[in-house]
């Protein structure tokens, strides 16, 4: 019973999102739902440096790690079937206009100016909310950050994974 | 890459008939004896008989062939390639993540090889409330049998790996008994990637056996080719239609091909085999395709130990233990099965909960990590009723499975279970896989914090990888998608050969059970066909 409740409030909240962020995201151009804009990239950007925050290179190496990982969310992105994309599309693009962002992340600044300390405290909210869309949408950013970045081998000693064995 | 030989390289240049993707166009039509829907256990058991009984077959694949030359140990290309959805198919409120298979040989191309036979007391629940008179123990053994030596499913005589070997010794300090997994392999080289496709062609999966058999024996395989509808009229499938699908299975906007047939067998896996039976709006008169989806739900607990595990080291799924599937009657509070898991890098990260600090501290644990998993044996209590599957608008389907109170108590036990098993075998700490858990250093400290979790969806962590149910196999037209022999209670010339004729969850990993299932029903498929006794072996 509980659950249902939560369900229907997440409704609720999705059909403001999309009344709020959505009139937004569609003036825009389409764009195949398959392919990141640069706004998506900067939310990628922004989230892998708060899920990654203690694993990802410091200094120099930094920025070409980063530039990796959003090719690789974007190699994960193509895997995805039709409706997946088409339904990840549409929260990237609510997630990023300014209304979206508040009133799902709650995060104020926007994704290329938070802190991480910003973007941390909104996954964890996310995280750990009543609202079944927003614990769906830390999963869904969480999960494909962790997904796109181990699968690199260049992430593997720093857990101490040895890779393939020589066949 | 691998540098052994690769025995699907070599039948495509004996000239086997694979059509579809890069292997070559597809005509507009197909004439066939039999059509099968699905390449996986039930479809290729199905397709070696039905081929032995001489009847030409066209066998359906919504997934690529891959083969042994191309499965490099990598997550990367795994996921994309092998899997339903990435691996990422999640249910309707994105609470359980489900791992199926989406490739030539289905799940059984990328399944941990764990290999049991239907138990006992599932096979009298079915005989006593579904009307399966003759499922028995002994009346099912010879088709057991049958598969296990067509499969080389016998004891894994190897040591356990320490993953594993950790379950058993937790479990024999409570005096808890663990036992072998048998396993479906010939010549195991023991590399622990099984869920990334055999890059060595030990894993008898029907990749390597029964589809290579019936390719041998003339068999036509679409690959890249999605089972869109099937054509009925007057009580009788007249057609099948397929459409051409890209990497990612969207449609490519190509060309079909209609399919005629004598005969249809759909064995697509539970999820799309009640999808295309929806799709193409066949009779239900009593509303039970697509209803009672089974997942064995699964929670994992993550220990680390002082010295090395290294998960993704060796065979998985060695050990297990049923003790807790024997604590309370089949029908009572849900029972669960605890095995050990392989762990690499991707779907260690993705599963474990948390960000930030917290999980850069439990990445660096890795190698000392050590993790249990508890399947749940769903479908035996009125408060389980599973799950259903609906369509969405492009006619894809996704599975509504809600956990209820009476599954999530389940799940709190059984981390229970598996943090006392942990500490027992020595765990300096464990961490139940939920949003508000944080390790603990002490069984009492452990228990006192699990009874405090919130267990709810979505914060909860489960996942699956035993899709079952959804045309359900029941003695009465009231209860059932298809007959004790596998064929639709309503259309004479369509079969299911899949998980999804279990009328509940098996209670095990069932690759054994859909193998065996599928012998039975497919050797007397070809006899009602053709007239010929068939053995599978």
């Amino acid at each position: 019973m509980q659950r249902r409740k939560l369900l229907q409030i997440g409704a609720v909240a999705s059909l403001t999102l999309v009344t709020v962020g959505g009139g937004l995201v569609w003036m825009r151009p389409a764009a195949p739902s398959s392919e990141l804009n640069a706004e998506s990239r900067m939310l990628f950007t922004a989230v892998a440096q708060a899920v990654l925050d203690g694993v990802l290179p410091s200094g120099p190496a930094r920025a070409s790690a980063l530039a990796g990982h959003v090719e690789r969310v974007q190699q994960t992105i193509r895997g995805f079937a039709p409706a997946v994309q088409n339904e990840l599309a549409q929260l990237l693009g609510i997630l990023c206009t300014a209304p979206g962002r508040r009133l799902l992340a709650r995060l104020a600044a926007p994704w290329d100016a938070a802190s991480v300390a910003d973007v941390q405290l909104a996954l964890q909210r996310m995280r750990t909310s009543r609202l079944a869309t927003r614990q769906q949408i830390y999963h869904a950013l969480r999960d494909i950050t962790n997904g796109a970045y181990f699968s690199d081998p260049m992430a593997w000693p720093a857990i101490g994974y040895p890779g393939p064995r020589d066949i | 890459m691998s540098k052994l030989d690769d025995p699907i390289q070599q039948g495509l240049q004996r000239g086997w008939r694979v059509l579809g993707g890069s292997r070559g166009a597809v005509p507009s039509t197909l004439l066939c004896d039999v059509a099968i829907i699905g390449s996986g256990a039930g479809a290729g058991i199905t397709a070696e008989l039905l081929t032995k009984a001489g009847l030409q077959v066209v066998i359906v694949e919504e997934g690529p062939l891959k083969s042994s030359s191309d499965f490099r140990q990598r997550e990367s290309d795994a996921y994309p390639s092998l899997y339903q959805e990435s691996a990422a198919r999640k249910t309707a409120d994105k609470a359980i993540n489900i791992l199926q298979g989406r490739c030539v040989g289905g799940s059984t191309t990328v399944n941990w090889t764990s290999s049991f036979r239907t138990p006992a007391d599932t096979l009298e629940h079915w005989r006593t409330q579904y009307g399966l008179a003759e499922m028995t123990p002994p009346a099912m053994a010879p088709w057991f049998e049958q598969a296990e030596r067509r499969l080389g499913i016998g004891p894994w005589l190897t040591e356990p790996n320490r993953n594993n070997e950790l379950l058993r010794t937790g479990a024999a300090r409570l005096g808890i008994a663990a036992s072998s997994i048998q396993r479906n392999v010939k010549g195991c080289w023991n590399l622990g990637s099984c869920g990334m496709g055999c890059p060595t062609n030990a894993k008898q999966s029907m990749l390597v056996t029964t589809l290579p058999a019936a390719l041998d024996q003339g068999a036509t395989l679409l690959v890249q080719m999605r089972a869109e509808r099937l054509e009925w009229r007057d009580g009788r499938v007249e057609a099948l239609h397929c459409v051409p699908v890209a990497d990612n299975s969207a449609p490519t906007g190509a060309n079909g091909v209609r399919v005629t047939a004598k005969h249809y067998v759909v064995a697509g896996g539970a999820i799309n085999s009640p999808a295309l039976l929806l799709r193409s709006g066949l009779p239900d008169p009593h509303g039970l395709v697509g209803k009672r989806t089974f997942l064995h739900p699964v929670v994992i607990s993550a220990a680390t130990f002082a010295d090395p595990v290294n998960g993704w080291d060796g065979a998985p799924q060695t050990l297990y233990t049923d003790h807790f599937l024997q604590t309370q009657p089949l029908t009572g509070a849900i029972g669960y099965k605890l095995e050990a898991p392989p762990l690499h890098p991707v779907i260690f990260s993705s599963t474990l909960a948390g960000h930030g600090r917290d999980q850069a501290d439990m990445l660096a644990q890795f190698p000392r990590t050590h993790s249990l998993l508890a399947l749940m044996r769903d479908g035996f209590h009125a408060q389980s009723p599973g799950g259903s599957v609906g369509l969405r608008s492009d006619g894809t389907p996704v599975l509504d499975y809600p956990l209820n109170d009476f599954v999530m108590d389940g799940a709190r036990r059984a981390f229970l279970s598996m943090a006392e098993i942990q500490f027992a075998a020595g765990a300096r700490s464990v961490v139940p896989v939920h949003e508000e858990a944080t390790p603990s250093t002490s069984w009492e400290e452990v228990r006192r914090k699990i009874l405090g979790l919130s267990m709810k969806p979505l914060l909860t962590r489960v996942v699956s990888a035993h899709v079952m149910g959804g045309c359900p196999m029941a003695g009465s037209e009231a209860q059932g998608v298809v007959r004790p022999d596998g064929t639709h209670w309503q259309l004479a010339n369509l079969s299911v050969h899949d998980g999804s004729l279990f009328p509940t969850s098996i209670g095990a990993n069932p690759q054994l059970s859909v193998y065996g299932l599928a012998a039975m029903l497919a050797t007397r498929l070809a006899k009602r066909l053709t007239g010929n006794d068939v053995q599978l072996a």
